[in-house]
């Protein structure tokens, strides 16, 4: 056993050497005093050949003295791989096969969501966006006063709508929208951004003190939470003029909430709402419940 | 406070009120709706004494109260032309009707009242009221209301489909008859027709469909001829000030 130790041992040792041989063949000479330098260089590799040639032999000497052992080595459990080498009894197959598919699907999700977080459109920080586009001007965020009322009066709105803009923040807008007899909305705009949205009942106060207060009827905080996911599926920094009419058209369509049944099933009521939602390109009304199916 | 509707309840042969009433809240509790205390509405009329002899009805007033106003006292005049004039008042109102019973006397045979359960199911309110008059029993009203509709022509076609849901009954396509359209008086003394389902509805609204109903009931027994004038001396009459929203609400009469 000791002589194999040794043996593994001045191994191990001329492996080094010759590692060190060869690193210091590559490092090379430093380039200064040529010849100088070279002569020393040669001189130390003469030094490594010479000690690897002599390791050499000690390994030579002690492989020769090693004798054939009596008996097997003792190696533990990995003494069984080599006995059972038949895959169907390591059962090994169909975990491989598992991990494989684990793998592939993992690889699978993980493409899909890096697609679908790169698309989004939820995302509102103008940063996110001017990264795609060469810098456009901060149009959207810092506007003089007067384009929004322009904006608003430019929406060619109908008879039963009516408008009232203030601005309880300094330079940015809040418009209160009055649909018919149906609803209210509070519209609070960053320059020309939609900021919030806040829909309530005809009959509820909404003034410019309470913009926050959610409504009191079941079907208008529905509404809002619609209105919400409208707001961020309309949003566009980089045409925010057109983001702004395209809203206001959508919420326009909810003039008709009440008298409209489901465009899927063709019921008024389901769970005591309304059909509270309406499609963002076609408008037509649906219940939360029918929308998804 | 929204649209409000007022369907009779048919009565079917040999199954008592209370018994449909009972029916009728299962029905809605299992739809989802959640049990919100109960409700009432009384009326009491007042006639004009004394009253005048050419043949043409005296002047009524019709004092209601309502359990969902309950700071309020409804009243209308009826002036037996078919106009109306309605009045909301402070609940006070119940006294200065006693001061004036020199003018207008009660006819305590009529007064007629609708109480029952108030569910709520989503915006809707649902009430079931049994109508009793004198203790006695007349008939089921439903009042449906959709708090979160202020005109009737939007909403009529969602507060159709519920009531036929859970009512069990068709519920004809028309607007009920209060919101029909009706010829009436323009200030300046032409006739004009009139589409009451657009209108902004008010209180008052419920109120004046609760009188009709009452009015119908009332004529159903005035067909058996068991109403006759109030005549005598009036008792006194002592009306709670302050209804109370529940079942305690309205009318309390102490005879001296």
């Amino acid at each position: 056993m000791d002589k194999l130790n040794c043996t593994l041992t001045a191994v191990k040792n001329l492996r080094s050497n010759v590692r060190q041989c060869f690193e210091h063949l590559a490092d090379g000479t430093d380039g200064e005093g040529v010849e100088e330098s070279r002569n020393k260089f040669v001189h130390d590799f003469q030094e490594k050949f010479g000690a690897i040639n002599s390791q050499l032999r000690e390994v030579e000497q002690l492989i020769n003295g090693l004798q054939v052992p009596p008996t097997a080595y003792s190696l533990g459990n990995t003494a069984y791989l080599a006995q059972e080498t038949s895959q169907d009894r390591q059962a090994l197959y169909p975990q491989l096969v598992n991990s494989y598919k684990w793998i592939d699907k993992v690889h699978d999700h993980s493409f899909l969501a890096f697609n679908n977080l790169n698309q989004n459109t939820l995302r509102r920080s103008y940063n996110y966006c001017s990264q795609k586009r060469p810098r456009l001007p901060f149009s959207s965020f810092n506007n003089d006063p007067d384009h929004i009322d322009k904006l608003l009066s430019e929406i060619n709105t109908p008879p039963h709508t009516s408008y009232r803009v203030f601005r309880p923040f300094g330079s940015n807008a809040v418009a209160i929208v009055t649909i018919s007899n149906v609803l209210k909305a509070a519209i609070v705009f960053k320059g020309v951004l939609i900021e919030w949205v806040t829909v309530k009942g005809y009959d509820e106060p909404l003034e410019q003190d309470d913009l926050w207060a959610e409504s009191r009827y079941e079907v208008f905080r529905k509404v809002q939470e619609h209105a919400h996911s409208a707001m961020l599926h309309f949003f566009s920094p980089t045409l925010p003029d057109l983001a702004v009419k395209s809203y206001v058209t959508w919420l326009n369509s909810h003039i008709k909430l009440f008298l409209e049944p489901c465009k899927r099933c063709s019921k008024y009521i389901a769970n005591g709402l309304p059909p509270t939602w309406r499609d963002l390109r076609t408008l037509e009304p649906f219940h939360e419940e029918c929308r998804n199916c | 406070m929204g649209v409000t509707v007022l369907q009779p309840y048919p009565m079917p042969e040999g199954k008592s009120g209370a018994h449909i009433i009972d029916y009728l809240g299962k029905r809605l509790l299992s739809l989802g709706a959640t049990h919100a205390g109960q409700f009432l509405v009384d009326c009491e009329t007042f006639i004009s004494t004394p009253q005048p002899h050419n043949g043409t009805p005296g002047r009524a007033v019709h004092v209601l109260h309502n359990s969902e106003y309950p700071a309020s006292t409804f009243s209308i005049i009826d002036s037996g032309t078919g106009k109306q004039v309605s009045l909301v008042a402070d609940s006070i109102f119940d006294l200065l009707m006693l001061k004036m019973t020199n003018t207008f006397t009660s006819k305590k045979q009529t007064k007629i009242e609708s109480r029952g359960a108030r569910f709520e199911y989503g915006d809707f309110v649902i009430k079931l009221g049994s109508v009793t008059m004198m203790e006695h029993f007349k008939g089921i009203l439903i009042e449906i209301e959709y708090k979160s509709c202020m005109i009737l022509a939007y909403c009529w076609e969602m507060i159709r489909e519920m009531l036929q849901g859970f009512l069990n009954i068709n519920v004809g396509k028309d607007f009920p008859t209060y919101f029909a359209t009706q010829t009436i008086m323009t200030a300046m003394g032409q006739q004009q027709l009139h589409a009451k389902h657009n209108d902004l509805y008010e209180p008052t609204d419920t109120v004046k469909q609760y009188l009709e109903q009452f009015t119908n009931y009332r004529k159903h027994v005035s067909m058996h001829g068991s109403l006759s004038g109030t005549s005598g001396i009036q008792q006194p009459v002592h009306m709670s000030s302050s209804p109370v929203m529940g079942a305690a609400g309205g009318l309390v009469l102490i005879r001296s």
